[in-house]
């Protein structure tokens, strides 16, 4: 019974177990398929996500947002059928690792960890960390103020994963990383901060944006905690030329006037710096963040 | 909350109700194949089963949806997510419900098998006209029990994209950014699922009694 009321909280490091097992286990290839298979078998199969406003998530049982534009857009632009499947961020990466499908068209953030085992193609947004806030506190006016302040991230997310930055900000200051909180998704996150079990959160310029769009009189958007991050797809290490092929999707659309769109659209603001080559390693990401 | 978010969570209400029917429907006659199987000491079938039971109660459903659904393809068995879900679902109750179902046959008197012996009646006779009929209803309450977990574990399979109820929540939420309402609304829908089962137990159990007079 236990084990079954935890299995409702499995963390998504169990969940990536699950996907690697079953790599370990059947070695043989996947059916994620290299550009010549799938313009052999047809159809290419895309992964989007349904709780990521504004980039894509379902209202009244429609799916909406930036990436479903944009997988329209790929729609016309492909010469082979595009077949878009929709399920949540936790088992999202591990499918698509897995080769279950061939890319996840979705704003996931490029990190370290996913470098590893993920090529990305150009970015198309970016992703800077800022800090949000109740209306209401006025302890928290600057940075400086986050001092052994109480924060909710996710779970595995590269929000998580750049806290030190936020930590080396407060050190400078005289000041540390307070508690640190981690849960499954973001609207549990926004909940605790509003009843105050919260200080405050980190996420992605975009996502706080639309936030406050919806909720402005609860929270209030701060200041940068991180250096600069990108938001883009992720494509399996091994599968090169489709991420050639996403790459050249990517400069379609902006050569087109089609990405400047559709981030005025969704975004409310466009990203004219950046990058315009994929992104294939620790090492180039830094280079392009402007990291030490 | 509009008519739309209340139509998202009565179609998840839905999901979550006929998914866990076939599971359900499935999972107990497995589950008593299984646990005849078992008592029947079958060399090799015997431990295989005492394998499956402890792996089927021991792994997270999360674990077990995704490894199906992303590992079905890699042994050349295209699974679609309704599909893997279910199969999910079906592979754990039957191992809860075996045990419920051994139980039963366990303390299941041996005088009465040996007077329909005595009568001449062959085995599958007696499991038919003796044993099924009692011990049906000695297993109904932990049975339902099971069924009833099932229906509360079920979000699980949610991971592999299937929009069940509490799926339906986050959706809603994730737009709305008040996910209390949702939440509130599919309490109530889960309660009427559950209470459904409940219900349907008092019933059978009563009618069972009755022939049991």
């Amino acid at each position: 019974m236990s084990l079954r009321f935890l299995s409702s909280l499995v963390s998504r490091r169990t969940v990536l177990g699950a996907g690697l097992l079953a790599l370990v286990l059947v070695p043989a290839a996947g059916s994620a398929g290299s550009l010549k298979e799938i313009q052999a078998r047809g159809y290419m199969t895309v992964a989007t996500e349904d709780d990521y406003a504004p980039f894509e998530f379902v209202e009244g049982g429609k799916p909406k947002g930036f990436h479903h534009d944009v997988v329209a857009e790929l729609r016309k632009y492909a010469k082979f059928e595009i077949r878009q499947e929709i399920l949540p961020w936790t088992g999202l990466l591990a499918a698509v690792s897995t080769g279950k499908y061939d890319t996840a068209i979705t704003g996931s953030i490029v990190s370290q960890e996913r470098l590893q085992v993920f090529n990305f193609a150009p970015p198309i947004a970016g992703a800077t960390h800022y800090y949000i806030k109740r209306v209401k506190d006025n302890r928290i006016r600057s940075v400086g103020d986050l001092n052994g302040l109480t924060v909710g991230v996710q779970a595995g997310s590269v929000l998580l994963s750049r806290l030190p930055e936020l930590a080396a900000m407060l050190k400078k200051s005289g000041g540390k990383l307070g508690k640190v909180v981690e849960y499954t998704s973001y609207p549990e996150i926004y909940e605790d901060l509003a009843n105050g079990r919260l200080d405050y959160a980190v996420n992605g310029i975009i996502n706080a944006t639309a936030l406050v769009k919806e909720r402005g009189n609860v929270f209030a958007i701060g200041q940068p905690v991180s250096g600069a991050g990108f938001h883009a797809w992720p494509v399996p290490k091994a599968n090169e030329d489709l991420l050639a092929y996403l790459t050249k999707f990517v400069a379609h659309l902006r050569q087109t006037g089609k990405l400047a769109e559709l981030q005025k659209k969704w975004f409310g603001t466009t990203f004219p710096d950046l990058p315009t080559q994929s992104i294939r390693s620790f090492e180039q990401y830094k280079k392009l963040a402007g990291l030490e | 909350m509009d008519q739309a978010a209340l139509y998202t969570l009565l179609l998840g209400a839905w999901t979550t109700a006929w998914i866990s029917a076939v599971a359900i429907a499935g999972g107990v006659p497995l589950g008593l194949a299984l646990a005849l199987l078992r008592e029947a000491r079958v060399p090799a079938v015997g431990q295989l089963i005492v394998l499956y039971v402890s792996l089927g109660r021991a792994t997270p459903l999360v674990t077990l949806v995704l490894f199906i659904f992303v590992g079905a393809p890699l042994l050349g068995i295209p699974l679609e997510r309704y599909t893997a879900a279910i199969v999910t679902l079906l592979l754990n109750t039957a191992a809860f419900n075996a045990e419920v179902w051994r139980a039963a046959i366990r303390s299941f008197p041996q005088e009465q098998v040996d007077a329909a012996r005595a009568a001449g009646m062959t085995r599958a006779l007696i499991f038919r006209r003796i044993m099924l009929p009692q011990i049906w209803i000695t297993s109904l309450p932990g049975l339902v029990n099971e069924m009833t977990l099932l229906v509360k574990a079920s979000p699980a399979v949610a991971v592999i994209g299937i929009v069940d109820l509490t799926r339906a929540t986050n959706r809603i939420s994730a737009v709305t950014y008040e996910p209390l309402p949702p939440i509130l609304v599919a309490a109530a829908l889960y309660l009427v699922v559950i209470g459904t089962l409940v219900r349907l137990q008092r019933l059978l159990d009563a009618r069972a009694q009755r022939l049991a007079m």
